[in-house]
């Protein structure tokens, strides 16, 4: 029986290196290291890692929350993320870009630790070049995705908190990958990562079908990410929204989630009949509903001064 | 304890103790401890407190100018400083956040109304051994449960005296005394300006300059200088004796904002009355 | 071997990292917090970095005059608030490397390219961070003001102003409030630069710092301002109050 010779020199341990091999050169140290396996990561003496970790991450609170999704349909591949950042309950940026674009055909998600994400996905980049280099073709998508996965799976159990998307075209097509920081892959057409994740696995599995228009699809993956950041804290910001053809990745649309919500929910579309005083006691007086109202004007309500708005 | 309402005499509530010491312990999270700068000297014919005017909640500042000298009887005063061990066995209350200062009232409810009483059936000025003793008395049998920090101080047929009262029940009989957690701040002035037989306006300042002492060089100090004279003479308290420091910047134009700066969705006017005028005069 | 033990009061638990055969300095901790306040804020042709001067453990004072922004390059200005040790390790190493770059390129480090060297630098220690909150204010290839902000293991963003540190609660709703602009990643774009000039914006973070100095005990005595413009940096120093 012949053995096969294969290459796991890629899910070894990342070695401590010796003194003198550290005077490194200048790229190196610049990039810090970010192209190659071996890094170098200070690692605390302890014994009990994990736990260090544990009370490591309650004390520096890395930026976490996040709601993303991507689904394959007919016209391709559609990304839709928020732009939350939080770190415990105190929400420390709503300008999060969670789409990484690694190259014009693959586009990479972020949930979980935004370092994490941002450190690992840059590398990917790094690694999908080098392989385009290396061969003189472009990555697949499995391949992306393997790459990561490999890559995260070599840190298991050191606390890395990833939940990641890969989603990108190649010669066989659309391909959507789920990775995450345990080392699990998943090839699949639907997925939705994250702490807003069901909310809008709710919207999507509702309003998906594989003969969708882009703009449909694209209206569908924005509406799901603003019904999740209306239920769940950790997520909110911008719903940007992308879409993957064989062309490669572009970005449709990219809206704050307020502006979402009175276009969902229109200001006076909520039941609240006006109760007028005036000699007409308790009488209540039907109000018409703003869309109503808006339908009658068309666009003259967008220009109008807010003292003009009202009913 | 195990049916509380078997011992319901008021005042704590223990029955969780045991439950919290099942579970490795309980540590309170939300434990105020109130950092402070509070002393008192005596002088050639009376006694001076001081105190500062900070309240923290944790690295936020809750009250920048409180009151921390209180009231026990006309001729005795008490300045208040703790840490609020207590928090532990009175979760769920008011007490979790302004723990010390409600304790402190408490306290100082409770000993100037027996004071109180005492002089209306004695018909004599109150004693400070008298607050002293009820004080102690109180804070041994709650075992530190209690955590008040004093320095109590007045002017009776003895004379000026002053006292430490510690969370467990000791005290101390000093010429000058300091407590809080600028109190090592505070007593270094002491240690090095302190004389016998002060007249009122040097110890005045030595106080303040101890209080000065902790907030400046204590963070859980800060504000301003409060001070309480007692004396033959009677009782002076100086609020706000000193303001040491003012804010050092005010944005000339404030912050004002444009009409129309927050977009109105709609409007929705409900008259209290049916008598009001139309909403639409209003506008 | 040598062995890691460690732990402190609040933050970690003594002990249990070693099991229970080894139990040594019980109370020790890597870290400690030192306080203080960074922001920055960014214009169209300038940018100002500034810091509180106090630093500080539990309720005691070390020293009332520690400059927390460091110009790394003519064109990069940094700041850090957390614990000091980490924080002035973390520049040394930065600051050499910021050398290397000039030998090598014949050139100083840009701010865009600093500000990714210093991410990756803090990811280097994602295991075992440095307990430093960073912002990276300087001027951009093109003039631009840019402030870059980050998260203790190297998340970090690229925005027009951001403030970290012990009075970042305080301060960073009102710089929201003066100073939020349509989000960068809103279709179709929108210019997004801080609407402030120069003297409003000094004025703004003057204002920022006394009243953080106010409520927050762990800033105070005095702020820095480093404004950064087309002719160079300069140094503002305010007195805050020192109680």
């Amino acid at each position: 029986m012949t053995s096969l010779n294969l290459d796991f020199s890629v899910l070894d341990r990342p070695v401590r290196k010796e003194a003198d091999e550290l005077t490194s050169t200048l790229e190196n140290d610049v990039l810090c290291g970010i192209n190659t396996h071996d890094q170098y990561f200070t690692i605390p003496r302890v014994e009990d890692f994990s736990r260090f970790q544990k009370d490591v991450v309650e004390h520096v609170k890395p930026q976490h929350g996040t709601t993303t999704l991507g689904f394959i349909f007919e016209h391709g591949i559609i990304i839709a993320v928020d732009s939350r950042a939080s770190q415990g309950p105190y929400i420390s940026s709503q300008t999060v870009k969670k789409v990484i674009e690694i190259n014009p055909f693959l586009l990479g998600t972020m949930a979980g630790g935004a370092a994490d994400c941002q450190f690992w996905q840059r590398n990917l980049g790094i690694q999908c070049r080098l392989h385009e280099l290396e061969t003189g073709k472009r990555i697949t998508v499995t391949g992306a995705s393997k790459l990561l996965a490999n890559t995260l799976y070599g840190y298991r159990g050191r606390g890395l908190s990833m939940g990641t998307m890969v989603a990108g075209w190649d010669t066989t097509g659309p391909g959507l990958f789920y990775v995450d920081s345990d080392g699990t892959r998943l090839k699949g057409k639907r997925f939705s990562v994250g702490s807003g994740s069901l909310f809008a696995y709710g919207v999507l599995d509702q309003g998906f079908r594989h003969d969708l228009s882009i703009k449909e699809a694209a209206e569908l993956g924005r509406r799901a990410i603003y019904h999740a950041t209306f239920r769940d804290a950790f997520s909110g910001g911008t719903v940007s929204v992308y879409h993957v053809g064989p062309d490669g990745w572009t970005k449709m649309s990219g809206t704050d989630v307020g502006e979402l919500h009175y276009e969902y929910y229109p200001a006076d579309a909520v039941e609240n009949p006006e109760r007028h005083g005036g000699g007409e006691g308790d009488i209540f007086v039907p109000k018409k509903r703003e869309h109503e109202q808006n339908r009658e004007d068309g666009e003259k309500k967008k220009d109008s001064s807010p003292e003009a708005m009202e009913t | 304890m195990q049916d509380p309402d078997a011992f319901d005499l008021g005042g704590f509530e223990f029955s969780a103790s045991s439950h919290n010491a099942k579970e490795g312990g309980f540590t309170s999270k939300l434990a105020t401890k109130t950092g402070t700068t509070i002393s008192g000297v005596i002088y050639a014919d009376g006694v001076v407190l001081g105190a500062d005017t900070r309240s923290t909640n944790g690295e936020t500042v809750a009250d920048k100018n409180c009151e921390k000298i209180h009231y026990i009887a006309p001729n005795i005063y008490c300045c208040g400083a703790g840490t609020a061990a207590d928090t532990e066995a009175v979760t769920g209350t008011y007490y979790v956040y302004f723990s010390i200062f409600q304790l402190i009232l408490i306290l100082k409810g409770m000993v100037s109304s027996a004071l109180f009483l005492h002089r209306k059936s004695t018909l004599r000025e109150s004693r400070v051994v008298s607050a002293q003793s009820i004080l102690k008395s109180h804070l041994f049998k709650y075992q530190g449960h209690v955590g008040a920090a004093l320095v109590l101080g007045g002017f009776d047929i003895h004379g000026p005296q002053l006292f430490t009262v510690y969370p467990h029940g000791s005290s101390d009989c000093l010429p000058y005394a300091t407590m809080g957690s600028g109190s090592l701040a505070a007593m270094s002035i002491f240690e090095s300006d302190y004389k016998d037989g002060m007249s009122e306006d040097e110890a005045k300042l030595l106080v303040a300059r101890s209080i000065r002492a902790g907030i400046f060089n204590d963070l859980g100090s800060g504000s301003n200088i409060d001070l309480c004279v007692l004396s033959r003479a009677g009782t002076k308290y100086l609020r706000n004796f000193e303001i040491p420091q003012e804010r050092t910047y005010i944005r000339a134009e404030g912050y004002k904002f444009k009409t129309g700066t927050t977009v109105i969705n709609k409007r929705n006017f409900q008259t209290a009355t049916s008598t009001t005028t139309e909403p639409k005069k209003i506008l | 071997m040598e062995t890691y033990d460690a732990v402190g009061e609040n933050n970690f638990n003594p002990s249990s990292y070693h099991g229970n055969h080894t139990k040594q300095h019980a109370t020790w901790s890597p870290y400690d917090n030192n306080g203080g306040t960074v922001m920055a804020v960014a214009g169209e042709d300038y940018v100002i970095c500034a810091a509180d001067t106090r630093m500080s453990t539990g309720y005691s004072i070390m020293t009332r005059q520690y400059t927390k922004v460091d110009e790394m390059s003519p064109k990069t200005l940094m700041a850090s608030a957390g614990f000091m040790a980490d924080a002035a390790t973390l520049k040394k190493l930065l600051k050499g490397r910021c050398d290397q770059y000039q030998f090598a390129n014949n050139k100083p480090i840009g701010c865009v390219a600093f500000a990714q060297m210093l991410s990756n630098t803090l990811y280097m220690r994602r295991f075992f961070p440095y307990y430093a909150f960073n912002i990276v204010a300087g001027l951009d290839a093109e003039g631009k003001g840019a402030v870059f902000t980050y998260d203790a293991v190297g998340s970090y963003e690229r925005t027009n102003y951001s403030c970290q540190g012990s009075g970042q609660q305080l301060i960073m709703p009102v710089l929201d409030n003066q100073l939020k602009t349509v989000s960068p990643l809103v279709l179709p774009a929108v210019s997004s630069a801080t609407p402030l000039s120069e003297e409003e914006a000094i004025d703004l973070i003057k204002d920022c710092f006394a009243t953080a100095g106010e409520r927050d005990i762990y800033t105070g005595d005095a702020v820095e301002l480093f404004v950064m413009n087309k002719d160079g940096i300069r140094k503002e120093t305010m007195p805050l109050k020192t109680d």
